[in-house]
């Protein structure tokens, strides 16, 4: 079996990592992926400090195995959910939209895993210094708030720049992209998109049909101007979004425009309006899986992959 | 033998890719030399390299980095730190 340097530091079984999803890395999810040998992590979002730390308690309830929280630097909660996280004493924190620096002396100080998602050489090297246990390079693939470079130029840089390891993210959603990722010198990978499309996850049945129906030119990143581009697939919302600001709408409101649409989107289901945050992997998702599902067949393609490239190609 | 300013303003050009006569000590990273949060991560890990030598390493926390919000800023930061005008750069 496929065991890395990843799989030892978190105690999981197999190097894949779901995505700190907003409002969709609940325990139902967050369990399921954690019981099936990856490792599970509650999307904290914007959500508030209190839903946190239920749902970390929920998952206890639904796992023994090792999960994280993921903590989105630019929520208004951000300090309060460092909080939660410190006093339930949760195994691994990720982060997400910025430097997550002054944070991690508490984390250490605590036994906590930390691994910030990053897309830049320079802070991966910064936090490296800061101690951190990993980093999580995501390309501009990925969904959600995204970077600047593409996982395949990204993730051998961020690997040559830093000794601990690196865990590859954005375009990888089935065993191909989990051998690829290895070929990089990942030790593992970080999952999002695919795991909407899980049963298990809560995602609006609307929101999960868009992704199967998609193909790879449905998402677009909006909101380059505003700073913090979101990658979603195209519909009424994001052709609304990118007519405000070709008009250029000031960057507040822009930003007041947009709150609170990925929760319509992905929980209401309101398919026109809301954000439906995905990757571009997005057209590869033909089907609803279960979760352990999704993981072992990921682990036996990525297997075979890695088995059968020498007979892809002929030596003279 | 630089000025700190002249190696300051190296540093800036070739990381921001701005014009030379951009970078005075007034203008702010942000507002008018247009970096945003990894281009400042970017600058401070090279000015911790460009400052530093065996005997002294310059590390810049994430507060202290906070603070600069201009290239003086920076600048008074490296001279309380004791980096002098026209140091002879040593090889680390």
């Amino acid at each position: 079996m496929l065991k890395t340097a990843i799989c030892d530091l978190f105690g999981i079984e197999y190097p894949i990592i779901q995505g700190g999803m907003a409002y969709l890395g609940t325990a139902e999810l967050v369990s399921a992926v954690s019981n099936a040998g990856g490792l599970g992590i509650i999307g904290a979002g914007n959500s508030e400090p209190d839903w946190v730390r239920q749902q970390i308690r929920l998952t206890r309830q639904l796992t023994d195995k090792p999960f994280g929280v993921n903590i989105l630097l630019m929520s208004p909660f951000a300090e309060q959910v460092v909080d939660v996280v410190l006093e339930e004493r949760v195994a691994v924190v990720t982060t997400g939209a910025g430097n997550p620096g002054v944070y991690i002396p508490r984390f250490k100080q605590a036994g906590i895993k930390v691994m910030p998602v990053l897309a830049s050489v320079a802070l991966a090297k910064r936090l490296e210094r800061a101690g951190v246990d990993a980093v999580v390079a995501e390309g501009m693939e990925s969904g959600g708030h995204i970077g600047e470079v593409t996982t395949m130029a990204l993730v051998p840089q961020v690997v040559d720049g830093v000794q601990i390891p690196v865990v590859a993210a954005g375009g990888i959603g089935d065993g191909r992209g989990l051998a690829a990722a290895l070929a990089l010198g990942a030790q593992g990978v970080q999952i999002g998109t695919r795991f909407v499309c899980s049963e298990e996850c809560i995602a609006h049945p609307g929101y999960k049909q868009k992704i199967l129906q998609a193909h790879e030119r449905s998402t677009v990143a909006s909101g380059q101007s505003t700073g913090h581009p979101l990658r979603c697939l195209q519909n009424r919302l994001t052709r609304q979004f990118e007519e405000m600001e070709k008009a250029g709408v000031s960057k507040e409101e822009l930003e007041s425009f947009g709150m609170n649409r990925y929760y319509q989107g992905a929980i209401e289901g309101n398919l026109d309006n809301g954000s439906l945050i995905a990757g571009q992997v997005a057209g590869l998702i033909k089907e609803i899986k279960p979760v352990r599902v999704i993981i072992d067949e990921m682990m036996t393609e990525a297997e075979a992959i890695i088995a059968g490239l020498k007979n892809s190609y002929s030596e003279d | 033998m630089a000025t700190i300013f002249e190696r300051m303003k190296a540093i800036i050009v070739e990381q921001l890719g701005v014009e030379g006569e951009e970078v005075v000590p007034s203008a702010s990273f942000g507002d008018d030399l247009g970096a945003d949060s990894l281009d400042l991560v970017e600058l401070i890990m090279t000015v911790e390299e460009e400052f530093s030598n065996p005997t002294r390493k310059i590390e810049i926390s994430d507060e202290e980095a906070e603070k600069m919000a201009t290239v003086q800023d920076a600048i008074d930061y490296l001279r309380d730190l004791g980096v002098e005008e026209d140091e002879v750069r040593k090889p680390a």
